[in-house]
Parts: C-alpha cells; structure tokens; sequence
C-alpha cells in the first residue's frame, strides 16, 4: 500500500499538495507525468448514509470514487471512475445546509454529483478553489498552495467555526483536567521571573518567620524539666531562671511577629505585580486578536478575565500560598523537631498525618468540579449583567424588567445552587480535620502519658510535643483552605491563558512592509471569503484607482460589508487577493496599513472622554507634540464635518465630556464627530459603512455634506442602502449573492435597466409616497 | 452650515495661519441689559451674541468664539491677544460672566454614596452643592480637579496638593 501511495505522492513533488490519504492513493492510479492538484473527501451517498470516499484532482483528469448520482440518475455502482477535464468542465459547489453537494458538468450536462456534510467543506472548497484557479490561470497560485495543505485534515472534522485559533473553553473552563489547569498555574511562575530577587528574599523570610514560630514550644521543654517540676519537687531554684526562658519566649514571639510582617509585604508585592503585568499582558494580547474573536466572546466574560481572574490569582499568591508554604514549612520542620526529641512519640504523634493528606486528596477532585461550575455560573451573570445594561433601553420600551430581573436571578441561582454542592463537601470536610486533630490530641495524650508512666519520656517533652502537635493539626486545617483557593485560581490561570494562548487569525506578515503613506489603489482580484462553511463572496474582481469612489450596492447579505471588511483587512480571505498599490495587503504592516485607513461606520462609537479627545482619537499623539496645533486641527476637521456649531453649544463646548454617559449627542452628531475623527487621520482609503442610515433625512442631508468633503481625493468603498448617498460615487458596484452583478454608473445602471434600476426605482416611488403622505 | 464670519476650512494637514480677528472686518457693540451686538463685515446686525472658549478647560486661554443667538458661528478669535485693547476688554467682561467658576479652598464635608452632598467654602463664599456621579469629578495630570455639580456650574481646585489635608483626605475617600 505504501508503495502505491508513493506511486502517487513522489511524481507529484512538484505539485502544491502532494499528499493523499492512503485510501485514496490505492484506488487511483496517475498517467506518467501527471499530477495531483488537490485533493478532498466526501461522505455521503445517494441515500443520505454516511460513507468515505475521495475526489483527487490532478492537472488533467478529477477522478472520484463513485459519485452519488449523475444527471439526476441513479446511483452509480463499482469502482472509481474518472473524468477528462476539458475547456467546458466545470465544478460547482453548493452547500446551503447540512448536506452540500459538488456538481462536475461537462457542456453543461451534469455528469456527476457527490454529497457531504459540512464536516467536509473546507476540502472541497479548496479543491473547488485550486480547479477555478487551474481555470482562471495561475492567479496567487502560492496562496491557493497555502490553503490546500490545511485541507488534509481528514482525520479530525473540521470546525463549522471560523479559523479562529483555539476556541475559549466557556462551558467548562477546567475541562482539559487537572493536568492542564494546573499547568496554567505553573506558567503564572514564569510571571514571578522579572520579580526574583524579591520573591527569594520573601521565600527566605518565610523559613526565617517558621523557624522563629517553633522557637517558643522548645523553650517550653527546658522550663517545664530544669525549673518547674524541680522547684515543685522542693528543689531552691530562683524564678530568675524563669525570667530567661520568658525573655526567650518574648524573643522569639517578636521576632516571628516582625519576620512575618516583613515576608506577607515582600510576597504581597512581587503578586500584585505579577497580577498586574498579566493583566495588562492579557489586554495587550486581547488587542491584537482579530475581529472574529470578539465576535463570538461575550463582552462580560471577557471583561471577567481580565479583571477578576486576575485578581483571584493576585489573592491566591499573595495569601494562600504563602500561608501554604509557611504552613508546609512548619509541618516539615515540627516533624523534624518532634523525631529529633523523641522518635517513638513522634511516630505515634505523625502517624494519622497520611490519613489526613489522602483525604484532602480525596476531597479535591470532587471541590475542583464543584468550583469550575461555581465560575462558569458567575460569568454567566455576569454576562446577564453586561447584556442587559447596555440594552437598558429596549429592555423598558418593552417593559422587560421584570423578564431581566428573572434571568438574572435565574442565573444568580445557579451560582447558589453550584456554591451549594462546594459547601455541602466543605462543610463536611472542615469538621471532619477537627476530628482528626482532637483525635490526634488524644493518642499524644495516651502514649505520652504511657511513656512518662514509663519513664521514656519527660512530662516538659510531653508538653512540647501537645504544644507542637496542636500547632501542627492547626495548620493542616489551615493547608486544606489551599485546596478550593488553588482549584480557584488554577481555573482563573486557565481562563487567562485561553486569551493568552489565542492567535490572530489576521497575522502579521513575517517580514511586513510598512507601506508608509499610500497611493489607493487597490485590486481585488478572484476574491472569496469563507465564513464557517458558508461561502460570502464568490470571486470578485474589481480594480478601484486612487482617489475613486465607488458605492456598494446589495441587499442584506450580498457580501457588502463583507467586502469591506476584508479592504479593512479585519478579515484575511479564503482565497485571491487584495493589492493596494501593488501589495498584497497580507504582506504590509498591519497597523502601517490601517494608518492609511478612515472608517466611518454605520454606529459611531465614542470614547469615554471629551469631544477633542473623541475628534482626535485616530491621531498618533507623538505626531504632534504641540497642542495649539492638534486643537486647530480637531476644529478644522469638526468644521469640515459640520460639528463646530453644535460643539460650540456643549456646556462646555470642544472639552464637553461625551461617551457612554453623555448621551446628549444625537445619532447624527455622534455621526458627524466619527466623521471629524475620520478627517483627522487624513486617510487615504475610506470605509463608509451605512454611514447615513441611523439619521434621519434632514440630518443626511449635513452629513452628506461632511461627507461629500471627506471623500473628495480619498479612494473611498462606501456601502449604502439609500441610493442617494452613493450620488457622487465614480461607479457603483451591484453585489448580489457575493457575486458582482453589475457594475458602472448610476446612468449605465439605470440605462441598463437591471437589478440596480429595479432598485433605485422601489426607492423613488417610495421617497414619493412619503413625500405624498406627508 | 459654514457661518458667514468664516469660509470654508483650509487643508487639513496645513492648519490656517492665524488671522487676526480685526482685519476680517466685524465689529462689538455694547446694546442694552448688557448685550452684546455683533456687526459683520457686510454690516449685518446680530444682537445678543454670545462669547464662549472653545476649549475652555485644556486650553483656558485658548480660542474665543462669538456664536450667533441660532448657535451659527460669527467669528473665531484666536488668540485673543491679536485684538486691540477695547475689543478685548469687551469680550474678555462677557467672557468672565460666562466662565462662572468658582475656586474651591476648603471642602468641609461630602456625603457618602452618589447623590453626593458637597459642602464647601469657595473664593466666592461658603456653598451646598449636589454631585450626580463620581464621573463629574475630573482629575486633570496638571494636579487641578474639576467639579460639576447637578445643575451644571462648575468648581475648580487649582491644584489638588495645595488643599489642606482634611479637604484632600475628603476627597480621597471618593474613589
């Protein structure tokens, strides 16, 4: 088998994908010197049952195992089959549902027809990609080369969700187990390293501050043996003798109590800022991803894990690991101390201590369930909260409060009920370690007693060994505390570290360019974009030269904003290309790029802040260091956007705070600020997405006009709905199902009298009878 | 939209030199009740204009606008300084009335929680003031806070680290 499989693979080296699954490659069989192009998996047949069967496309012929159907026939039998590729061939790919069906025609006819689920898709599209390219020529043909190899993924189903690097885990953030969680805690350490001369110096405290604790119980054994007893037994001794031993006692007691001040500070120090470093890391790193990760996260679990994730793990460090850590301290040199007084007691004394560790071992992995739960049950009303306040409006204009109040209080349920189960077992727990201390007590008490009875032991020892064994039980309970705290924050290092660990789906180029300030022109050729299994645009072409205008046209879902979207390089495209000035956009500097871009968007977004700083946001604030001439600036471009009036009417004016609160702008002036932000930036290219229609008539009518000025010289994509924006558009672009239907100016269009005339004719008899009805 | 006292904006990324305010040709005139009059070059009358700063918290000195009753826009006077001595005077009284703004110096009590209840001592006398959110409170990096209280006057501590520390302590606890 292998042999037949490298009959196919090695000929075809020079071929972009080489690599066949084994099935395939012994069931076809290659003509000398032919070579394998692409190749994909279906796995359906006719009756809808699952199968698995391949398609193999080499330069000459597509051969398949036996197709679902032909020509609406039925059934094709045996064994593979293969079909010429002529000028006439053609593959057409449908997939609109669960079932997706690829079509070979030859002069028209279909000859045959296979069936697959979206399991399959990004194979077939890529094998459907590499036969329009082998068609159209070799247009970015190494791009194409780049796409297949990813389609040998046969072995695993593809995700239905976009390429967006690893999925966050919200339903079960400790999902991976324990393992993994917990090496999300290991990779905190990593954030200690900047911080590790203080973490050492606090490390060495708290064996210091251990050490200074066990001091006083071994006083305890002098005192009781060479003072007390002897004096009680009628021997003169001074009480000088018991001032020492209380000097020492103080001694000790201060110097525990200033060791351990000294070491809470220096720990607490190194994690707040290693807390704070992760946060701003998980921020940063947050910027950086690309659009289709925010698309699918909701805003509060986000806001969740940045903020308290790390918060918990700041708490976690700088208080249940030291007090764990002087804890194991503590035990481990009580241990020490107590085998060095006296072995024989110290093994009775020691001996339900792995007792105790099996059952926090026990406890921990029903907690760890327990406390993942907990968290998802928060975020989750947290979202509740997140969702509802921004909608605040919709929510009482149709008197929602009460449905709210139920949801939230649904979820604020759920987070009871999961908090619950914890305490069930904790309460348990907690008591049960008591009962083992106090039982611990008791075989100290009796086998001391027995060995004072037999002379082995001292009662000054005895007394030693219930003062340290008491310390002792003390502290394990206090370790088991670090159980939930540790499952805690394992969950939260996790939670961060799936941001963390997330790539951009648009990357930086390896060797990016920066494109300094560019010319406009961009070429979009054979263009398609993928979103899921669902293909948006099928192929566009379209050349824009620099300073044009061109309009979008299309009803929702044409792939308008899509278009955009991917000019904005939000979005990299499945296959084609964008080339500005020559470049293709994936090989520039992504922020160098976007340096050049304006977008004005169907809803304005303002920063918290006041109007200057919202004008000016787009404005590198290095470029220009004097203010005089940034504020002459941000007025010029208010004026150029018809903002200055009613800027100048703010209480106080250009220093008027705007933003989540100042929800005294209009829609429209809120428009006309994100279109003076735009105008600041000066940029060469400009994004104008459904720019005019949240205003009303009369307010387009100023924004037209700021933005009939933004647009003049700039190459500018503006998409609307209302025709009588794109008025001053160079030539208009009519998309229809991520196709372009028609292309020209308004007058060829209306000359043409196609889907543009049909439209721009339903909208003047609509402006009509508005007009009319008023 | 663009006012008659000004033409279309020049170039973006060549800002406009300075033009004094005189030479475009308009005139002030003191009208009754203290109004203001303006005159444009063409002659044309507006009466009780208003005078403002465009930027009256980042850049106190900044430019000065005149806007019409109708919120258009007569004249932009940047700086203030260009204009001959009674014109400035003229605009500079409108400009103190308008920029109402008292000096805090002492704060003497605030209330917990958002309404806050502010009772303070200010250059113009003791006062009692409502703040609606904490938002309205602004710390600027020059070390001056802005305070504007519910019915929209403002007060200003010039510099935070010259307040006493009983005042400052008060302030504190807000955050």
């Amino acid at each position: 088998m292998s042999e037949l499989k490298s009959r196919i693979a090695s000929p075809s080296a020079g071929a972009s994908n080489g690599s066949l699954s084994p099935g395939a490659g012994d069931r076809f069989e290659l003509e000398p010197g032919e070579k394998v192009v692409a190749s994909c998996r279906f796995d359906l047949d006719a009756n809808l049952r699952f199968t698995d069967g391949s398609i193999v496309l080499t330069d000459r012929r597509l051969m398949a195992d036996p197709p679902a159907s032909a020509d609406g026939g039925p059934a094709f039998d045996g064994g593979p089959r293969s079909w010429r590729l002529g000028p006439e061939t053609t593959i057409d790919v449908h997939l609109r549902s669960a079932v997706g069906r690829i079509e070979l025609a030859q002069q028209g006819q279909v000859v045959a027809r296979w069936l697959f689920t979206p399991a399959r898709a990004k194979g077939v599209h890529a094998l459907e990609d590499a036969f329009d390219a082998r068609v159209h020529g070799q247009t970015s043909q190494s791009r194409d080369a780049e796409t297949e190899t990813d389609t040998d993924t046969d072995e695993q189903p593809e995700s239905v969700a976009p390429a967006g690097g690893k999925s966050l885990s919200e339903d079960e953030p400790a999902a991976g187990g324990m393992g993994t969680s917990w090496r999300a805690l290991f990779r905190v350490l990593a954030f200690a390293r900047p911080h590790a001369s203080m973490a050492i110096l606090g490390i060495f405290l708290t064996l210091a501050s251990t050490v200074a604790t066990l001091v006083p119980p071994y006083l305890t054994m002098p005192l009781v043996d060479s003072v007390l007893i002897p004096k009680q037994a009628g021997e003169p001794i001074p009480f000088a003798h018991v001032w020492w031993y209380l000097g020492g006692l103080a001694l000790a007691a201060t110097a525990a109590w200033l060791l351990s001040w000294a070491r809470s500070w220096t720990l607490a120090w190194v994690s707040e800022r290693i807390a704070a470093d992760l946060r701003v890391k998980t921020y940063a790193h947050m910027q950086t991803l690309s659009l289709d990760f925010f698309s699918g996260k909701r805003t509060g679990d986000l806001m969740s894990r940045v903020g308290s994730d790390t918060d918990r793990i700041n708490i976690f460090l700088s208080v249940n690991v030291i007090e764990f850590a002087s804890n194991v301290m503590l035990v481990v040199l009580t241990a020490v101390v107590l085998i060095w007084i006296n072995p024989w007691l110290a093994l009775v004394t020691l001996a339900p201590f792995p007792l105790v560790v099996w059952l926090v071992y026990a406890v921990r992995t029903g907690l760890r369930r327990g406390f993942a739960r907990a968290s998802v049950a928060w975020a989750d009303m947290t979202s509740v909260l997140a969702d509802t306040i921004p909608g605040i409006r919709v929510v009482k204009a149709f008197a929602q409060e009460a449905r709210e109040v139920a949801r939230f209080s649904d979820a604020n349920d759920r987070v009871l009920d999961a908090n619950d189960r914890v305490n069930v077992v904790w309460a348990f727990f907690g008591p049960l370690v008591s009962l083992f201390s106090e039982i611990g007590l008791l075989v100290v008490w009796a086998a001391g007693a027995w060995m004072v009875f037999s002379g082995s032991v001292t009662v000054g020892m005895l007394t030693a060994f219930l003062t340290y064994i008491s310390r002792f039980y003390g502290r394990i309970e206090s370790m088991i505390h670090m159980v939930p705290a540790t499952q805690r924050a394992a969950t939260s290092a996790q939670r961060i570290f799936d941001i963390l660990d997330c790539q951009p789906t648009v990357a930086e180029a390896a060797r990016p360019i920066n494109p300094g300030r560019v010319r406009g022109r961009i070429e979009i050729s054979n263009l398609h974009f993928r979103y899921g299994a669902r293909e948006i645009l099928h192929g566009i072409d379209l050349t824009i030269e620099p300073g044009e205008m061109i309009g979008l046209v299309g009803t929702s879902g044409s792939g308008k904003s899509t278009l955009a979207n991917l000019v904005c390089r939000f979005y990299d495209p499945s296959s084609g290309s964008i080339k500005i000035d020559g470049n293709d956009l994936r090989d520039l500097s992504i922020t160098g790029y976007r340096r050049n871009l304006g977008c004005v968007l169907q809803e304005p977004f303002l920063f918290f802040g006041t109007i200057a700083e919202n004008i000016a946001y787009g404005c590198p604030t290095d470029a220009t260091s004097d203010p005089d001439e940034l504020r002459q600036r941000i007025v010029a471009a208010a004026r150029a956007a018809g903002a200055h009036e009613f800027i100048l009417a703010q209480p106080l004016a250009y220093d008027s705070r705007v933003g989540e609160r100042g929800g005294s702008l209009s829609g429209g002036e809120r428009q006309r600020l994100s279109i003076a932000r735009a105008l600041l930036v000066d940029p060469r290219i400009l994004v104008l997405d459904e720019a005019t229609s949240a205003v009303d008539a009369e307010t387009e009518a100023i924004i037209q006009a700021a933005i009939d000025r933004l647009v003049a010289g700039r190459t500018t994509i503006a998409i609307a709905h209302r025709l009588s924006t794109l008025r001053r558009a160079n030539r208009l672009v009519v998309l229809d199902h991520g196709r372009i239907a028609e292309m020209g100016t308004h007058d060829d269009l209306l000359a043409a009298e196609g889907a543009y005339a049909r439209l721009y004719h339903a909208q003047q008899k609509a402006a009509e009878e508005a007009a009319a009805g008023v | 939209m663009t006012s008659p006292g000004h033409p279309l904006p020049p170039a973006l990324h060549s800002p406009s030199p300075r033009t004094p305010a005189t030479l475009a040709g308009w005139r002030l005139e003191r009208a009754s009740h203290g109004r203001l009059d303006f005159i444009d070059a063409a002659g044309q009358r507006h009466g009780d204009v208003d005078v403002l700063r465009a930027f009256p918290v980042s850049a106190p000195a900044g430019p000065v606008v005149i806007v019409a009753t109708d919120g258009a826009e007569l004249a932009w006077i940047d700086p203030l300084s260009d204009l001959d001595a009674p014109l400035r005077g003229l605009l500079e009284t409108a400009l103190s009335q308008r920029e109402f703004l008292p000096v805090i110096e002492r704060i003497e009590s605030v209330s917990d929680g958002e309404p806050m209840e502010w009772s303070v001592v200010t250059d113009r006398g003791p006062r009692w003031f409502t703040v609606t959110h904490i938002d309205d409170i602004v710390y600027a990096p020059d070390g001056s806070v802005s305070i504007t209280d519910s019915v929209g006057v403002r007060y200003a501590i010039p510099q935070l680290s010259r307040l006493d520390s009983r005042s400052r302590r008060l302030l504190d606890r807000l955050d």
